[in-house]
């Protein structure tokens, strides 16, 4: 489904070269739960934009189904993105200013769905997460675990290929935390392909694979148990 | 899209108040600005009292001789006779009416003297501006033919000369002639109309303006319904062709020329006196470039002030580009944001610059001026609201519409 064949991506300041990704290989299959693992400042956020077409590699190429990415003008990425990704961070970053049903629609509202239906779709995701009463409210007035479950309803809406989860227990506590992995583990469980940023080796034990990254390159690869 | 845009508008200018009362002061002294000058100008170009017949409304207010040694020029206002023999026989028009300049006259009453404005115009001149009638009558072909000393006074000229009087029948001592007051309008704000008191032509004290070629009087043309205004114009070019000066020995030829109130506003404003045509467009050209310089300035703080505003909504460019927003919509979403706060400080400016506008007015700094925010005003508002929004919005909004959206995310834009 996902393929990078020997991505390498430079990060250039004024005066420092820093090298985030060295020659990768990394293959994704549909269905599939990857943990990718490293130290900070590895490369492994890198690695997940640049899967997540949020970068582009300096060389190699990225394969999404049968087709390679290339250089895509803005809007085709935008549409490619659209469909095929959805986002979780560490900082859930929800639209503060937006209600938590607004926040879900999102993802939507850039494909063109009409509003009716992305109300129905977007009280089915919240409904999927648990937080269907609270679709009205905003934002912050959700404590953090509520606040990613909402972050993983954007994520799921429309229905994308692939949940990309950039360390999405990062900033819970452990309790609130294992309540998103059982989340998440629910929607592999269910079909969703999902790659996993993650410092927490427990987390990372929960899926199917765990990618080791070290100062931009992939370690062996190791089966979870 | 749009309601979301609105939804999303709504919640930031909510949230940051202090930035959006700065920004609306910033559109509405801008704009209060170009409306009082909008309307200042509308005035000018389409003063209210012509009424139903302002589109067929012409004037002939100045002619110009030239020397036959080719530099000697003299322009002064039409002359009675040149009224008379050249512009009320044209074809194309359907009435002309001869009026003069206001001129001061002090008006002698038993409470003390007050100066004036007079104007002495003939029978039809009523016909061709739209007076409203308050008491008494208009005078008609009859009291000027019989050179009537009759007068007509202004609803502000009755007011001060018989306070809580009717001045119908009473008399009035203007520049030593006595005239009985046989009517009182409301008063005229247009550039050819304003006075406080009227009176036949025939009321002169002497005939001799009816043999000067050259004088105080302005030709009002009501053209003839149908006929094209270029028509006329032709016609009155060819009328002054064929003037026969008193002196032909010294002047070689007269010009003159029937313009529209846009067309006098624009000759008089870029001394375009020679010109069968003035250059209306370079005029309207160049108040709008003037507009737009005017509004650079507080665009460009508003454009520095927007950054601002946008930069603090990096992860939130990051988020949407993440999940699928292209450059143009959220440039576009940015742009949206900005126009409606311009069209809300635009809405505000138009309260602001009714209130500028009745201040002017109650003045007396321009002489019977009266305030209008008509649906002219009221569409340069929208434009000038919108033009300013995007001044101030687009370069913004396609700047950090731009953003690299793993910088963006991170809100180290």
């Amino acid at each position: 489904m996902i393929r990078l064949e020997n991505v390498s991506k430079t990060y250039r300041t004024d005066k420092v070269e820093t090298l985030a990704l060295r020659n990768i290989d990394l293959r994704v299959d549909k269905g599939e739960f990857v943990a990718i693992m490293g130290p900070s400042g590895c490369g492994k956020s890198t690695l997940l934009n640049v899967i997540g077409l949020l970068d582009r590699p300096d060389s190699g190429i990225v394969r999404i189904g049968d087709g390679a990415v290339g250089k895509r003008a803005d809007r085709e990425l935008a549409r490619l993105r659209n469909v095929t990704f959805g986002f979780v961070f560490q900082g859930f970053h929800l639209i503060n200013d937006l209600r938590v049903v607004d926040n879900v629609e999102l993802p939507l509202l850039y494909r063109g769905t009409p509003g009716a239906e992305r109300r129905r779709l977007a009280r089915a995701a919240l409904e999927r997460v648990g937080l269907s009463a609270r679709m009205d409210h905003y934002p912050n007035q959700l404590s953090g675990g509520q606040q990613q479950r909402v972050a993983i309803a954007r994520a799921i809406v429309g229905q994308p290929q692939v949940l990309l989860a950039d360390e999405p227990t990062g900033n819970l506590d452990s309790h609130m935390g294992e309540e998103i992995m059982d989340l998440l583990e629910s929607l592999h469980r269910d079909g969703t392909t999902i790659v996993m940023v993650t410092h927490d080796e427990r987390h990372a034990q929960r899926a199917d694979r765990i990618v080791r990254v070290f100062d931009g390159h992939l370690m062996a690869p190791e089966l979870a148990c | 899209m749009l309601r979301h845009y609105l939804l999303t508008c709504w919640a930031v200018y909510r949230r940051r108040k202090m930035f959006t009362a700065i920004n609306l002061l910033c559109i509405v002294l801008t704009l209060v600005v170009l409306l009082v000058a909008a309307a200042l100008f509308d005035f000018m170009v389409r003063p209210p009292g012509s009424g139903a017949n302002d589109d067929r409304l012409l004037q002939v207010p100045v002619m110009t001789w030239i020397g036959r040694d080719g530099h000697s020029r003299l322009q002064a206002p039409l002359g009675y006779r040149t009224i008379e023999h050249h512009l009320r026989p044209l074809r194309t028009v359907e009435r002309v009416a001869a009026v003069s300049q206001p001129q001061s006259v002090t008006v002698q009453q038993a409470s003390g003297t007050q100066a004036m404005l007079m104007r002495r115009v003939d029978a039809d001149y009523w016909s061709i501006l739209d007076f409203r009638l308050l008491s008494g009558r208009l005078p008609d072909r009859d009291d000027a033919a019989q050179g009537r000393m009759v007068a007509v006074l202004s609803a502000t000229a009755a007011a001060r000369l018989f306070p809580g009087r009717d001045p119908v029948n009473r008399k009035i001592e203007a520049s030593g002639q006595t005239f009985s007051i046989v009517g009182v309008v409301r008063d005229s704000s247009h550039s050819h109309g304003f006075a406080d008191i009227w009176a036949p032509v025939t009321t002169y004290p002497s005939t001799e303006y009816r043999h000067q070629a050259s004088g105080n009087f302005t030709a009002l043309l009501l053209v003839r319904r149908g006929i094209p205004l270029s028509e006329v114009r032709a016609e009155v070019e060819a009328s002054a062709q064929r003037f026969v000066f008193d002196d032909p020995s010294r002047w070689e030829r007269a010009v003159f020329w029937a313009d529209t109130q846009l067309d006098a506003v624009a000759r008089n404003l870029l001394g375009q006196t020679d010109t069968p045509e003035p250059d209306t467009a370079v005029l309207v050209a160049g108040l709008v470039v003037a507009s737009l310089a005017f509004m650079l300035m507080p665009a460009l703080n508003l454009v520095n002030l927007n950054v601002g505003r946008i930069l603090e909504r990096s992860v939130e460019i990051g988020v949407r580009k993440s999940f699928g927003a292209t450059d143009g919509q959220l440039a576009l979403q940015f742009v949206v944001e900005n126009i409606l706060l311009c069209l809300v400080g635009g809405a505000i400016s138009l309260g602001g610059a009714w209130l500028v506008l009745a201040w002017l007015e109650r003045s007396d700094l321009i002489p019977y001026f009266t305030a209008a925010i008509n649906p002219a005003v009221f569409g340069y508002a929208v434009a000038a609201s919108s033009v300013f929004g995007l001044l101030s919005g687009v370069i913004p909004a396609w700047r950090m519409a731009r953003l690299d959206p793993v910088h963006a995310l991170r809100g180290v834009a």
